[in-house]
């Protein structure tokens, strides 16, 4: 007897595996749920060049149905440009219905599938789906929905229909989930750590949100500019794989080959075409069709493109931060104490465009411990990464530097210690994650490498400032020494040798002049190095037109670090790294 | 309190010299000038090998340490911790470092609160106090009453005899074959025992494993072969080192030791034995057996017998560092430079071409159905001269 093959739609196939999207614990449901709602308001306000106004409530609402959960309420309110009616259903109720799917964009979401995820979640242990309110710009009310997915058709099913007045907003989506979860506020997958990590790189963002039931928090924008998302960009061929390639070209239907790989992928010319030729592509197959191609012309193609040398992508397609804005927007963090901020200009890695930038600060008053690992905030196109911290690129990159050369605690092949949040944003169109739920950058040589050396590059401005403490508590140390130990000296050798209080006296006021000579000179050079500090202190607050008084300081311009130092430090450090841990996929894995 | 021995003949007079020493710092101090204190430097960078001194030896490199406001700390320890040997030596008391870091620790508390920044946060900054002193006055820290858990090597034989003289003066005899199954283990006072060897010894043999040494003696090593069997417990201590230069200085007899085949029992084990350590530069001269051959496991046994081996990882930090350590002393210690040594150095060429290491228990694998067969190996190798 055979067993009946059956076919299964989209929906199911999530419903059944909410785990790989997110969802393989109460407490990743919260923040998956959070993370989905938030992403969207403010792509969708991005999109429509809105400056975002986000408001968050996350509420226990009682137990849970299923064993170790809690019921969660969680409503995210946006001012974005909100959803037309007509596409609620697509928007919370199908799957793989995206306006961003595959479009190289460097959005937050890209494949459709986050926020009917959380919708099945939210239906499959609480028995309804999301409920939304929506207003665009040319309705007079808002409409107020349930949306249910359709599991086995993958479609959204919009229930109990409803015209609200909603009069303060122009335009906007209030959505509410109810589902089982577990809330964890702090540590790494915690509810503020991801609050936090939004609000630091989106510094176009105004965040209310109230945690349960603790007081509303409000974070103003410190940047009136949305950041403009740069044009959707085509694939370069030589990120493909033969069967990649192949599917990429059922895409193009009956499209010839010539046209094809013109305007499916980025970085080919008529040039190239020829080069490609040069380089054993058969002549004839250019006039057909791709849709009559075999596997065989396929493969023919594929190796010719993969031997021919072509530009690297264009990098106009990545989104940066910017050290400014970064700068701006760690403040709101809390009190700093000092902070560096590096934003690399964009490059290609793995034949995929990417920029990274970092920042590094210390906290007056966040309660970090000294003696633990830094706190470290990941973010791959501007969304906070918060799980299987071990396997991300991220990771990887920063326990290659030997941050001992900047002056922090490292235990070998680990985060450094101590008190400072260490924030590393990747921005693509193609990142590359490990898992579909997004928590984990994949490790490739190139991109940890290119993430190593902004993190050296912040490491080496860092380390001005630490020295300069370093500095201050060793001559502190030293004139306490004098005071502390050279009695104790005198005394000692008077002992020893037997002698009168004349000849103590004698060697007290000799001690005291050497000693003197060296405390002055120490006590000059501090002073020196002070002066120094505050000079660059007062430029930099000038050019971020802060008030000098300001206690942060941020070491940047003139500080910034040559290509050429850094190239030095980068092979000392691959040198450490090295003989600490391979960088390699390969290895690794 | 019992007069102690002396472990060697000191033309220095320790309290004299100390003495001496603080006089010169201070006048230097009445006169405004920083003092200086001076100790030989005890690293791999000042030591120096003759093959026919057979032992690593200082060079001219000093370290000093001038008075200024990084060291004024430093030097006021090493006063603080100079007195208290002194009145050790004046009184007779002896003390480990461990006792001298919790003296001081009395000494802080009972005195003036004055004193209370002298105190030391862990024994590793009291030791290396202590070092200096030994190193500045370059006399044996025994010398100056501090005295290390001093046991020696486990040892059997059925031939020798030795003599202890007392601190009292009083003779004890020690006839090592009457001892039954128990060993005889010297204290670290070798200049105190006089050796005698009942009958002509063939051999000395010493063992890296304790365990493996009593193994061969439980299986009756000794009663088949006149020699003497000792235990080296890993690194060797200063005990075993001044025991096993005793045994070679009086009997004259053919030294071998048996032990792993890796850089680390090479470098850290054999040559130490041998040749004594660069951290040890002063004291190298009464501890440590340059005659003492290395027997084995010698890389043409790995082959000969088919031994075991294991793979280096160079992904366990341990072992990857003890291969850079191998590779570094094939470049700068002076022991392996020495064309003397030269097969020794060969040895570690080979082990990090190879990247194997083979322990000295795999005999015991060439046939487990005979349970002397590593003695067999042992006595077929001294006799064939597969040594170094």
């Amino acid at each position: 007897m055979t067993n009946k093959i059956t076919k299964s739609s989209t929906a199911e196939y999530f419903a059944k595996n909410l785990q790989q999207v997110g969802f393989s614990s109460p407490l990743k449901a919260v923040l998956t749920t959070l993370k989905e709602a938030v992403d969207n308001s403010l792509d969708a306000c991005e999109m429509a060049n809105i400056l975002p106004e986000i408001s968050v409530e996350v509420k226990r609402m009682g137990a849970g149905s299923s064993k170790n959960s809690e019921l969660v309420k969680i409503v995210v309110e946006d001012n974005g440009p909100g959803i037309d009616p007509d596409d609620l259903a697509k928007v919370f109720g199908e799957y793989l219905a995206s306006s961003k799917f595959g479009r190289g964009q460097c959005s937050r979401g890209q494949q459709g599938i986050g926020i009917s995820a959380a919708t099945t979640w939210a239906q499959l242990t609480n028995a309804k789906g999301a409920f939304v309110r929506t207003k665009t710009a040319s309705m007079r009310k808002a409409l107020e929905a349930r949306i249910d997915v359709d599991i086995k058709s993958n479609t959204g099913v919009v229930r109990n229909k409803e015209t609200v007045d909603w009069d303060k907003k122009v335009s906007g989506v209030r959505v509410e989930f109810i589902f089982d979860g577990r809330i964890q506020m702090n540590g790494d997958g915690g509810l503020i750590t991801y609050m936090e990590g939004t609000v630091l790189v989106n510094p176009h963002l105004t965040l209310h949100y109230q945690l349960l039931d603790n007081d509303w928090i409000h974070i103003e924008r410190v940047s009136n500019q949305s950041p403009e998302i740069p044009g959707a960009t085509l694939p370069h061929p030589h990120t493909f794989k033969l069967g990649e390639f192949i599917t990429h070209a059922t895409l193009f239907g009956k499209t010839s080959l010539d046209k094809f790989l013109k305007t499916g992928f980025s970085r080919i010319s008529d040039q190239s075409i020829k080069d490609f030729v040069a380089k054993g592509l058969p002549k004839n197959l250019l006039d057909k069709s791709v849709s009559v191609l075999k596997e065989d012309d396929f493969k023919k193609v594929f190796n010719a493109v993969q031997n021919t040398e072509l530009m690297a992508p264009s990098t106009k397609s990545v989104l940066t931060v910017g050290e400014e804005s970064l700068s701006k927007s760690i403040t709101r963090l809390g009190e700093i104490d000092f902070f560096s901020v590096v934003a690399r200009k964009p490059t290609i890695c793995d034949f995929k465009p990417v920029s990274v930038e970092v920042a590094l600060a210390r906290f007056k008053n966040r309660n970090l411990e000294a003696d633990e690992p830094v706190q470290l905030l990941r973010f791959a196109n501007r969304v906070p990464l918060q799980f299987d911290k071990s396997g991300c690129a991220i990771t990887w990159a920063i326990e290659s530097v030997n941050w001992k050369n900047y002056g922090l605690a490292q235990p070998k092949g680990s985060l450094p210690i101590g008190q400072y949040i260490f924030a590393v944003s990747v921005v693509s169109p193609f990142i590359k994650f490990k898992n579909a739920s997004k928590e984990t950058i994949d490790a490739s040589e190139e991109l940890v490498e290119e993430i190593r050396r902004a993190l050296m590059q912040a490491g080496q401005k860092l380390s001005r400032h630490i020295k300069m403490e370093f500095r201050e508590a060793d001559l502190e140390r030293k004139l306490s020494h004098i005071e502390q130990f050279g009695p104790i000296l005198v005394d000692s050798l008077v002992r020893i040798t037997k002698s009168n209080d004349a000849r103590k006296k004698r060697a007290e006021e000799g001690l005291k002049k050497l000693l003197g000579r060296d405390s002055k000179d120490a006590v000059e050079e501090l002073e020196e190095a002070s002066s120094r500090l505050s000079q660059l202190k007062a430029r930099q607050d000038k050019k971020l037109g802060t008030d000098s008084s300001g206690v942060a300081t941020e070491i940047s311009e003139e500080e910034t670090v040559s290509e050429d130092s850094l190239e030095e430090t980068v092979k000392e450090n691959s040198k450490a790294a090295k003989s600490k841990k391979p960088t390699s996929t390969k290895k690794k894995k | 309190m019992a007069k102690l021995l002396k472990i060697r003949e000191l033309n220095l007079d320790i309290p004299k010299e100390a003495k001496r020493l603080a006089e010169m710092m201070l006048t230097d101090l009445e006169k405004s000038k920083r003092p200086v204190l001076e100790a030989v430097k005890t690293s791999l960078d000042n030591s120096f090998y003759n093959a026919k001194v057979g032992y690593l030896t200082p060079g001219d490199k000093m370290v000093r340490t001038e008075l200024n406001v990084s060291s004024v700390q430093k030097l006021a320890r090493v006063l603080f911790m100079l007195e208290l040997l002194l009145k050790n030596l004046e009184t007779g008391a002896i003390n480990t470092k461990r006792e001298l870091y919790y003296m001081c620790k009395g000494v802080i508390k009972k005195g003036n609160s004055r004193l209370r920044p002298l105190d030391f946060e862990d024994q590793t900054e009291s030791d290396s106090i202590i070092d200096f002193i030994g190193d500045m006055l370059r006399v044996y820290r025994e010398e100056l009453n501090c005295f290390a858990n001093d046991r020696g090597g486990q040892t059997y034989s059925q031939q020798l005899v030795v003599t202890e003289t007392m601190p009292d003066g009083d003779k004890a005899t020690i006839d090592l074959s009457s001892l039954g199954t128990a060993p005889y283990q010297p204290k670290n006072r070798p200049q105190a025992l006089k050796l005698r060897a009942r009958k002509k010894i063939d051999f000395c043999l010493i063992v890296e494993s304790e365990g493996t040494a009593n193994t061969l003696q439980g299986m009756g090593f000794t009663k088949r072969n006149n020699c003497i069997l000792m235990g080296a417990q890993g690194v060797p201590s200063n005990a075993v080192r001044g025991w096993a230069k005793l045994i070679e200085e009086e009997l004259s007899v053919p030294m071998y030791f048996f032990g792993d085949l890796d850089a680390y029992t090479l470098q850290n084990i054999f040559r130490t034995l041998k040749a004594g350590s660069a951290a040890s530069l002063i004291r190298n001269a009464d501890f440590s057996a340059p005659q003492v051959r290395f027997l084995g496991v010698l890389p043409e046994d790995v082959k000969k017998y088919d031994l075991n081996t294991y793979r280096v990882k160079e992904s366990d930090p341990v072992e990857a560092r003890a291969l850079k350590k191998a590779k570094d002393a094939l470049e700068n210690d002076p022991f392996f430079l020495d064309k003397k040594n030269k097969g020794l150095a060969d040895i570690l060429r080979w082990l990090i071409k190879e990247k194997v290491r083979c322990e000295q228990q795999s005999f015991f694998s060439v046939d487990p159905d005979d349970p002397i067969k590593t003695e067999k190996i042992i006595l077929e190798k001294i006799k064939s001269g597969s040594y170094i």
